[in-house]
């Protein structure tokens, strides 16, 4: 019991005092998870609406590898893209090998299959009127899209939610392609699992906190957002 | 104009359409009728060019349709839906949504949206959202929402099936008004023949996805006496070679509708409560593509087209030619 109070301790003093590495753990997991988002989503979300919109030859199939990708196991994800990214791979002359770029490419490839598929599922939710009204006002694709996606406003915050849960709770390409390499490449979850190990108990709790306090803020935020756009 | 040609249309391999050829000409005012699930609403959909039927085609003023119609050929056609869906938003974001998409200018907006809600008394609704709104005022905001948009064609899919009949008049002579100001077909389908006749000029009848000659052929038009052959309601009315015993108060013309399965089938006249009993001959049968019904029609004077059970055409020996006689209730007559 003492060795869960004291280490409580410890990370509320480590966040109180705004322990430099701390914050630059979080800023770059931020970052990170940030930027993976927006890409995953921003290709994602047109994605799983043409999925779920439109009607053409080996659909069925796209959706299938979208929901299958969906139960990618995070290390995989992690060693086929060491695999490209390394120096002896298709990839290598990029030099992305453990920088925070190539962590961004691992969480956009296990965030998109959410994003694609959970928004598949919630336009495919949205009553088929709204799709058929918008046309038959005249509304191009792009106004017709944008009127489904309003309609599915909920579900859509949620996937990316989701989305950026994923990325980042993700630990196991975080940790293959970015090296938890210290000032440069440590996220919050590598760095949990390498203190923990490292017998830092009070360490890895105040990253631990961060990271939940982290999820707790994007969820609020959604659903103020949500709050706003009823009616 | 815009019509179907050599059109089927399936949904998972089953035929819901089958049309050699339906139009809707410039300026034309016509009523699909047809019971639910005939393809009234199907109909309307490739009409609108929203879907592309599986085979046959769609044309445009003459020209085809391509299979994903661009927004710039179904802007001249606009639908409005059995039970239409009102947008996020207030009605007045709503009647506009058509003319945004057109790229309107707010000030020319604002003076399309103002004429049309006026014209449909919506003034007091506009600042309501759709939960606020009970289903005869959605439906009335649809209709402006399409009308807003000045299409050349309008199509409604039961405009008044969730309306009460006074707003349904509303609604119609609403139309009136707009075809009065502007070219303006509309096509309406509804599964009231009393709606069909009372505000159509012209009438289809829609069966299993074909056009039926059934339903507008137990139609006709006649003038109704004032005063009456028999006691006050009773009036017998000819029409063709006939007399039709009709039970009805009204007077002047109107159009009289003999349901074809209220018509009682026999080979000889038998004693019946029924005032109405017509010998003929058969001349055509149909079996229906659904269902055990067999659509006799006879000569009787005037053709006549009556439905029964593929058993009793059995048991009657029916066949083109053979004597028939129809029986009716004066109180079946229904008066449009």
């Amino acid at each position: 019991m003492d060795f869960l109070a004291e280490g409580f301790r410890r990370a509320w003093a480590l966040l109180v005092a705004g322990d430099a590495e701390v914050y630059g753990i979080a800023l770059l997991t931020l970052k990170v998870a940030i930027v993976a988002t927006v890409v995953a989503c921003g290709v994602g979300l047109p994605l799983g609406y043409f999925l779920a919109t439109r009607r053409f030859w080996g659909r069925r199939a796209a959706l299938t590898v979208v929901n299958t990708a969906l139960a990618f196991p995070t290390v995989v994800v992690g060693l086929l893209l060491y695999g490209l990214l390394s120096r002896r791979g298709p990839l290598g002359g990029l030099g992305w090998l453990y920088t925070w770029q190539a962590i961004v490419i691992g969480d956009v490839l296990l965030a998109l299959p959410i994003a694609a598929a959970l928004s598949a599922a919630a336009i495919q939710g949205v009553d088929a009127r709204v799709r058929r009204t918008a046309e038959t006002l005249g509304a191009g694709p792009w106004r017709t899209a944008w009127t489904v996606a309003r309609e599915a406003r909920f579900a859509l915050a949620a996937v990316i939610t989701a989305a950026f849960g994923q990325v980042v709770a993700e630990i196991g390409a975080a940790m293959i392609v970015g090296g938890n390499i210290r000032g440069s490449t440590r996220t919050l979850t590598t760095a949990v699992a390498l203190y923990t190990s490292q017998g830092d108990f009070g360490l890895a709790l105040a990253l631990g906190l961060v990271l939940l306090a982290m999820a707790l803020v994007v969820n609020v935020a959604l659903q103020a957002l949500q709050g706003r756009g009823s009616g | 104009m815009v019509e179907l040609r050599g059109v089927r249309h399936r949904y998972e391999g089953r035929l819901v359409l089958d049309l050699e050829h339906f139009a809707v000409r410039d300026g034309a005012l016509l009523a699909v009728v047809g019971h639910n699930g005939a393809g009234k609403s199907t109909l309307l959909r490739l009409l609108a060019l929203l879907e592309a039927p599986t085979e046959g085609r769609v044309l445009l003023d003459g020209v085809t349709v391509p299979r994903r119609a661009p927004a710039a050929l179904r802007r001249r056609v606009t639908l409005v839906e059995q039970r239409p869906i009102l947008f996020r938003g207030t009605v007045h974001h709503n009647i506009g949504y058509g003319l945004r998409a057109r790229g309107v200018g707010h000030a020319v907006a604002d003076r399309m949206i103002g004429e049309i809600v006026e014209r449909l008394g919506l003034g007091p609704l506009l600042s309501r959202r759709r939960h606020e709104l009970s289903d005869g005022e959605v439906q009335r905001v649809a209709v402006a929402r399409a009308l807003a948009v000045r299409p050349d064609v309008l199509l409604l899919d039961e405009p008044v099936s969730s309306a009460d009949r006074a707003s349904a008049g509303a609604l119609y002579r609403a139309l009136a008004a707009e075809r009065a100001a502007r070219p303006l077909a509309v096509c309406f389908a509804s599964h009231q023949l009393e709606d069909a006749y009372r505000w159509a000029d012209d009438i289809r009848a829609l069966a299993d996805g074909r056009l039926s000659p059934v339903t507008p052929e137990n139609l006709f038009r006649v003038e109704l006496p004032t005063g009456g052959g028999g006691s006050d309601t009773m009036k017998r009315v000819r029409v063709g070679g006939i007399e039709i015993a009709v039970m009805t108060d009204r007077t002047g013309p109107v159009v009289l509708a003999v349901p074809p399965t209220d018509i009682f089938v026999s080979r000889e006249p038998l004693p019946s409560s029924a005032r109405n009993v017509l010998a003929g001959r058969v001349t055509g049968m149909a079996i229906e593509r659904r269902g055990a019904g067999v659509h006799v029609t006879a000569d009787v004077g005037v053709e006549l087209v009556a439905v029964v059970t593929a058993e009793a055409a059995r048991d009657l020996a029916l066949a083109p030619g053979s004597p028939v006689v129809f029986s009716f209730k004066a109180s079946a007559v229904q008066v449009f």
